[in-house]
């Protein structure tokens, strides 16, 4: 994890989630990834931390449409 | 060539209720044309940065709504870079005159925002990210957190010194009335307030604003003229950046302003850095190279860059922290300070001594699109780059 | 007949549990009671942004990964040979339409080429699907099955099953080759008895009361379980574990007794107490914390119940490749994974926080 920050005033379709913390991810082959991390205790929150990649929904989603299902990342 | 300006005029920036659209654009330029003592007639094309007509006014092709709102007929074209979008409109003018094809163009910034809830302006402004950003559901204080964090992990810069940003602008607000936020702050205010996105607060955050400004440019001399205009582009999401301690298009287009205007970052006077949070000046001022990296929290504690200290003086208009930060506007506003600094009727905010250089500096999103213009009052030619 | 079995295992308990005492707190009952009666202390909450997907997935890749020899959690499917059946089994299947388990497939890399199936018959949707797996196994026709029992139990406010309707997954993948406990026998017992129901569009289940125990709960288990005993021509004391169906502490204890079991062959597999029922999960959550201390050559009875009703019965023997197997279960993954290792891995939340999670407030 590169850096990292809580979402207070979310945007449309966040609202149920926050506040949520978000970060910014190295993945091992260098590409970089903005990510929600879920799960965890903020007091273990330092750059550097190992996380890993775990799916689940990213945003609310309506009554009738496709779930939207995506990464989000927890503390190794 | 020269490219100089006949004209220019903002509106007040704040939470315009009573102020639609065609209000605040027939203000701006029909303001801009008194200014230059010009009709509307004699404009040749009109350059329009906005970027949210479409999502929250459901209006498309902007540059015919407003001509045709005031009875024209030329060119008019809608220009977008997200909070860029000022500055690209100016940038395209610029090539516009310069090009020979047109004598007079105008470029306007408008934007209304403040009609819509938070939360929708919030997820509104994050088209300027990249997608995994939205996914993530980061908002543009979170990015600027993201940022801020990792500079002052790099560079020891504190949660102190971003605030000094927003007391020195807030200053220089309470002398701007058409600021959005004519007062002033002590830092502890700003240390004191509510959490947005840690670490940044809400008084290290610019608000949601309404307003419009105009410039008219033209091939003609006149007292105040552009000696550069320079637009470099990078990701649109952080994970893009080689480095997110910096804004590498702030860095490329300020190398490329100043080699066009030939000058040296040490050579201007007053300068409107793009402060969309605190954060954002310290990069810009170190960025641009006006400090060394790592220096620009330092050298705000020491008091500099404030009306009535030596060197350069940051964000005389109080910056888009105080003043207010009408997206598509902004760019176009900075341009409209410099001008009235250099012109020497900027009134109370007027910087001291003698002001031939201004700069001004407009990022779009997290730095996905920079902008920067070099303006002065000297008999300098605008470089053919 | 090739012979089938399991072949990995991995579950997945997400981490916040409520008390039965919060529970309590709130609707003025006494927590003794409560406690008592259900035998039950407390429950594992699904998070918000979490659904019967997300935690298959999850097991799923847990089951994956211990297979891999390179003792690292990233699953490469081709030392596990391809896995060409899917079956999730849930009661909280996020789609009435659109199948659970090809999201899964998806998600895990699997290649496009395996039957994929999502399957319905409340607490015994996965333990179907697993005895549809082994039969197709047993037969060379197909050769590797994922089955994937996986729930976000809801339940209705102030009703009983607030206490125990908990969330959860597991995942096991069946093969004939390097089985870690082999299949001896299977049979199945299933009528018509609507004990526990949700009409479609409903967002909380029904329940007869009184009538999911005797008529429903008791009369299945044992008719299967007898079922077993008799084809299998074993007895109780054949067997070293005994896992049933877990819809509370009472009745899986009760029906042992009545069946012969003694309690020290159920006592692993209650995770009832501590997690709660996971619908779809329960039994083979059971069977999976049996699993992580039963020994070569020791035979599980594993009898499940689905509310309509049926209940699906096993017999496995352990093997001595559980030993190697155990070894990558324990000490490759960064924590040790085993279930009660699982249970241990909690953070309380309070009453406003579980509406929160279950999407109530």
């Amino acid at each position: 994890m590169l850096s990292w920050t809580i979402v207070r005033t979310p945007p449309t379709g966040f609202k149920q989630f926050a506040p949520y913390i978000v970060a910014l991810i190295e993945l091992k082959s260098g590409v970089k990834m903005a990510g929600q991390l879920v799960d965890c205790n903020i007091l273990k929150l330092k750059s550097g931390v190992k996380v890993k990649a775990v799916l689940r929904k990213v945003r609310e989603s309506s009554k009738e449409g496709i779930i939207p299902y995506g990464i989000k990342f927890k503390i190794k | 060539m020269t490219i100089g300006i006949a004209g220019v005029y903002t509106t007040k920036f704040g939470e315009l209720w009573s102020q639609g659209f065609a209000s605040l654009m027939k203000e701006a330029i029909y303001g801009a044309l008194e200014d230059a003592n010009l009709e509307i007639k004699n404009l040749d094309a009109i350059y329009v940065g906005n970027m949210l007509s479409g999502n929250f006014g459901d209006q498309e092709q902007l540059g015919a709504a407003i001509s045709g709102e005031l009875g024209l007929n030329i060119p008019a074209i809608k220009v977008e870079a997200a909070c860029a979008s000022g500055g690209i409109a100016v940038h395209q003018a610029c090539q516009a005159v310069k090009s020979g094809s047109y004598q007079t163009v105008l470029a306007l910034g408008i934007e209304k925002m403040t009609d819509y809830a938070p939360e929708e302006v919030a997820a509104g402004l994050m088209q300027a990210a990249s997608e995994d950003e939205r996914i993530a559901g980061l908002t543009f204080p979170a990015l600027y957190a993201l940022m801020a964090r990792a500079h002052m992990q790099k560079y020891g810069t504190t949660e102190s010194q971003l605030a000094l940003v927003a007391v020195k602008n807030h200053f220089h607000a309470s002398l701007n009335c058409k600021a959005q936020y004519p007062f002033t702050l002590t830092k502890q205010d700003v240390l004191n307030s509510t959490c947005i996105a840690d670490p940044l607060k809400l008084y290290d955050c610019s608000p949601i604003t309404d307003g419009a400004s105009a410039v008219i440019l033209t091939a003609k001399n006149q007292q105040v003229k552009i000696l550069a205009s320079q637009v470099a582009t990078d990701s649109t999401g952080l994970a893009g950046r080689e480095s997110i301690t910096e804004i590498k298009a702030t860095k490329l287009a300020s190398q490329k302003a100043f080699a066009s205007a030939n000058i040296d970052p040490q050579e201007i006077n007053v300068a409107e850095l793009h402060d969309c949070f605190t954060i954002a000046e310290i990069l810009a001022l170190e960025d641009i190279g006006f400090v060394k990296k790592g220096e620009a929290g330092p050298r705000l504690e020491k008091g500099q860059f404030k009306l009535g200290s030596k060197g350069l003086i940051v964000n005389t208009s109080g910056g888009l922290k105080a003043a207010g930060h009408p997206v598509g506007a902004t760019g176009v506003k900075q341009v409209v300070e410099i001008v009235e600094q250099l012109r020497g009727s900027a009134g109370k905010r007027q910087v001291k001594g003698e002001a031939k250089l201004g700069l001004t500096h407009n990022i779009g999103g997290s730095g996905g699109t920079a902008v920067i213009h070099i303006l002065t009052n000297k008999g300098k030619a605008f470089n053919k780059n | 007949m090739k012979q089938a079995g399991i072949i990995s295992y991995g579950s997945y308990i997400p981490r916040y549990r409520i008390k039965v005492e919060e529970i309590c707190s709130v609707w003025g009952k006494n927590p003794n009671d409560v406690i008592t009666s259900l035998g039950i202390n407390e429950k594992a909450v699904a998070g918000i942004d979490e659904d019967s997907v997300t935690l298959a997935v999850e097991a799923a890749q847990l089951a994956i990964a211990r297979l891999n020899p390179l003792r690292s959690e990233r699953l490469s499917l081709k030392q596990v040979g391809s896995i060409d059946i899917v079956f999730v089994g849930s009661e909280s299947h996020p789609y009435a339409v659109n199948p659970t388990s090809t999201i899964v497939g998806d998600t895990l890399g699997l290649s496009n080429n395996y039957l994929a199936a999502d399957l319905e018959f409340a607490c015994k949707a996965a333990t179907a699907g697993m005895q549809a797996s082994l039969g197709l196994i047993e037969s060379g026709r197909y050769h590797q099955a994922l089955v994937i029992g996986s729930d976000k139990a809801q339940s209705r406010p102030h009703d009983a099953l607030e206490y125990t309707a908990g969330s959860a997954a597991v995942a096991y993948i069946l093969g004939s080759e390097k089985v870690i406990a082999k299949l001896i026998c299977m049979t199945s017992y299933s009528s018509d008895t609507p004990d526990f129901w949700r009409r479609d569009g409903i967002k909380y289940p029904s329940h007869g009361g009184r009538f999911t125990g005797k008529p429903a709960y008791l009369r299945h288990v044992k008719e299967a379980a007898t079922q077993l005993l008799k084809i299998s021509k074993t007895e109780p004391t054949d067997y070293k574990y005994c896992v049933f169906h877990m819809p509370n502490g009472k009745f899986p204890r009760q029906v042992a007794k009545e069946l012969g079991f003694s309690s020290s062959q159920l006592e692993p597999s209650l995770i009832i107490n501590q997690i709660g029922n996971p619908y779809s999960v329960s039994t083979l959550i059971g069977f999976a914390a049996v699993l992580d201390v039963a020994k070569p050559g020791e035979r599980i009875f594993v009898v499940s119940y689905g509310s309509g009703a049926g209940s699906d019965a096993f017999s496995f023997e352990v093997t001595k490749e559980i030993v190697e197997y155990r070894k990558l279960l324990f000490h490759s993954l960064p924590k040790n994974n085993s279930v009660s290792t699982q249970i241990k891995d909690k953070e309380y939340i309070n009453y406003i926080q579980y509406l929160k999670m279950t999407g109530i407030i």
